[in-house]
């Protein structure tokens, strides 16, 4: 494969697209996360990942 | 000398003049004007229209099309899965990945226009009520830009070359963008139903 034909129009638009779209969803899931474990410390005092959040 | 450059990168050019218009109808707070005036338009859909009329008036016929919508977005993930799990080489490894690829997209695009034509039925029943909530809008969101990618980004690019030609880590940052699109759209549409 030559450089040319490496990076020519499809390959480019796809490249970029696909790293905005996958970093924007990543940061809106993260987002989530986020949010959600905000609402259970808001609601139990306390979130931890391997213990039960309704046992503090 | 544009001109040349214009046609020669065209789709990566369209790209980033979407891009752009996100980025100043954010900036440029046309999405907050435009937001307010659009409630009389999903009032009418649901109260006046005759979609929302049927909508709300017959809920068996309500059920009949979202278990249609339902069945076109199981159909939908499934070829997005077929070829995307393909791609990153976790199934069908007997089959050549480029089979898959455009054998799977006449049946996503077929599942993509029922997938819609229902969810503007099922949006309908209940327009006055998803307007208010950020995780439709969301939703239209990733589905409009998910589709567009589909449609015009990924699958020409699948199919412009064998994909022994293609880098393999293009190949998963396709997939795994591709996975993640349709995994939101989904979770959000369900996220829909229980708001």
């Amino acid at each position: 494969m030559n450089d040319s034909s490496k990076w020519d129009d499809k390959t480019i638009a796809a490249l970029s697209t696909a790293a905005i779209m996958l970093g924007a969803l990543v940061y809106y899931w993260i987002g989530q996360g986020q949010s959600t474990v905000e609402l259970l410390e808001l609601a139990y005092g306390s979130f931890k990942f391997f213990n039960n959040p309704l046992v503090f | 000398m544009l001109g040349s450059i214009l046609s020669q990168y065209a789709r990566t050019l369209s790209v980033a003049a979407a891009f752009l218009l996100i980025v100043l109808v954010e900036a440029l707070g046309i999405r907050e004007a435009i937001y307010p005036g659009l409630e009389a338009f999903f009032n009418w859909m649901n109260q006046s229209s005759w979609l929302g009329v049927i909508g709300t008036t017959y809920g068996s016929v309500y059920a009949t099309v979202e278990a249609v919508h339902l069945l076109s977005m199981a159909v939908l993930g499934g070829t997005v899965l077929a070829t995307d799990l393909r791609l990153l080489g976790v199934v069908f490894k007997d089959v050549p990945s480029e089979t898959i690829v455009t054998g799977t997209h006449k049946c996503f695009k077929w599942a993509l226009l029922m997938a819609i034509l229902t969810g503007i039925f099922c949006a309908a029943g209940v327009a006055n009520k998803v307007y208010f909530m950020e995780v439709f809008w969301i939703k239209m969101l990733v589905l409009l830009v998910g589709s567009c990618f589909m449609l015009f980004i990924k699958q020409p690019f699948l199919t412009s070359r064998p994909h022994a030609e293609i880098a393999p880590w293009m190949m998963r940052l396709l997939a795994i963008t591709s996975m993640l699109t349709w995994f939101t759209v989904a979770a959000t549409g369900r996220w829909i139903g229980f708001s």
